[in-house]
């Protein structure tokens, strides 16, 4: 695939690689990556292959800017706030660079859908933020066997490695299965610092540079981890497990399969609805109850049930003398997810008349009480 | 004649049990002991780690210096750094 004399002007600086020259430049253009959200990693990982001249880039992502991706999400701009992410995406690429082709996928990714989507390029970005996604990314991989750069963050740690088809270990050959309850929170629960994901996602887009081009040598079996705060790198290195459920000598999984929320969250025998919390604290019982809002505090700041305490998750294993066994204990957070943990934390402690609010102060603000401030 | 101790990294995940420490320092002759002690100083955390079973949680990896491990026994010494590491899903 020749260059044009625009694209010749346009890549110069690529051009004077003697490493990369117009054969690498011509490779990035017959090259279709597809990345996998258009967040914190994606928003990165996709501006530079955009402007390093990747021929076609897809971007899979059903979500809506929020004012709140804005501190990382450097794609977008305040106007685009409550737009689709993947086609304000697409938008912002064609503008950086129109001399490539860009699609905007804007669906949920899901067992049905996945093979025909990644069918249509070569290389798969991942940069989801949802674990159910990811093992569904990378059992896609696997079997449609095309390359797979992963990178996840978490606060001011993030992780990142390539999988190469036959020569080397896929995602759950790292991590077999998912947390259960989800207890490794995502961004919105746990906070990340903005600028992260800007090292991960270009880091990602490196990769599939350089697997494009054949330059250097990429993350096959290391696992390269990133620590903001001590500003330290480090890599450790593992193996393809012959008993790994997608890419092992006998593999289970043949299909795409969908994590469901279940599987995700399978510890939530202890969830009541809003309602039920209406009536426990509207009835007569209200004096038996302790009900427990473990978000942090400047959530808790904004906006909080009046009957409720403050522990935050992260320092409930230290304070669980606060909870009282002689009453019902209902833990609340914004959407249900650190509640159901923290009836895990409880339960561990031997504290089992605990119960966890479904779909938490996000519910309720729905269901029952919609001038509750409750951060999204 | 007390165990030697090693350094310890916790993935960001584990934080919460060491009060926000990304770095500690365990005793220990094998990463069993190891994390028998980051139990005694970090109450809970060793079951974030490991099961029921006793075996590594499949979101979980431990490797010695660079290189991930599945055997908990394998002997360590003070000059080792025992990395904990967890699976994340922000993006």
């Amino acid at each position: 695939m020749s260059l044009s004399t625009q694209e010749l002007a346009r890549y110069s600086r690529h051009l004077s690689l003697n490493e990369f020259g117009i054969a690498g430049q011509e490779k990035l253009k017959a090259a279709k990556v597809l990345v996998v959200g258009a967040g914190g990693l994606g928003s990165p990982s996709l501006l530079y292959l955009a402007a390093a001249g990747v021929g076609a880039i897809g971007i899979v992502d059903f979500d809506k800017v929020d004012i709140s991706n804005l501190q990382r999400q450097v794609l977008f701009t305040a106007d685009d706030v409550g737009q689709s992410k993947s086609v304000m995406a697409a938008k912002r690429l064609t503008a950086l660079n129109s001399l490539i082709k860009v699609t905007a996928h804007d669906v949920e990714l899901n067992a049905s859908n996945v093979m025909s989507i990644l069918s249509n390029y070569d290389i798969v970005i991942d940069g989801c933020d949802r674990f159910a996604t990811r093992y569904l990314v990378n059992d896609a991989c696997v079997l449609l066997r095309k390359p797979l750069v992963s990178a996840a963050i978490h606060r001011f740690e993030g992780q990142a490695f390539t999988y190469i088809p036959g020569q080397g270990p896929c995602y759950r050959c790292l991590f077999p299965e998912q947390p259960a309850g989800d207890l490794v929170p995502n961004c919105a629960t746990a906070g990340v610092l903005g600028v992260l994901p800007g090292i991960l996602g270009t880091i990602q887009a490196t990769e599939a540079i350089k697997l494009i081009t054949g330059l250097g040598s990429v993350l096959n079996g290391r696992l390269l981890t990133y620590d903001a705060l001590d500003m330290r790198f480090a890599e450790f290195e593992f193996s393809r497990r012959h008993d790994c459920a997608v890419c092992g000598d006998a593999p289970t999984i043949t299909t795409p399969i969908e994590q469901s929320a279940a599987c995700a969250s399978p510890s939530d025998e202890a969830g009541i609805t809003t309602a039920e919390l209406q009536m426990l604290l509207t009835g007569l019982v209200a004096a038996d109850l302790q009900l427990i809002d473990v978000r942090d505090p400047h959530e808790f700041a904004v906006g909080h049930l009046p009957q409720s305490i403050n522990i935050p998750l992260s320092t409930l294993d230290s304070q669980v003398h606060l909870l009282n066994r002689n009453r019902r204990i209902v833990f609340v957070c914004r959407s249900g997810m650190r509640s159901q943990q923290a009836c895990a934390i409880a339960a561990q402690v031997g504290i089992f008349n605990t119960a966890n609010v479904s779909g938490g102060l996000q519910q309720w603000n729905q269901t029952v009480d919609s001038t509750l401030h409750c951060p999204l | 004649m007390p165990s030697p101790s090693c350094n310890v990294t916790v993935a960001s995940p584990l934080r919460s049990y060491t009060k926000g420490a990304s770095s500690v320092t365990a005793c220990g002759t094998t990463v069993t002991e190891v994390l028998a002690d980051l139990e005694q100083q970090f109450p809970g955390m060793r079951f974030r780690m490991i099961d029921e079973q006793g075996r590594i949680r499949e979101h979980i990896r431990i490797a010695i210096n660079t290189q991930m491990i599945n055997d908990l026994n394998l002997p360590l010494t003070s000059r080792d750094t025992v990395h904990l590491l967890c699976a994340l899903s922000g993006g």
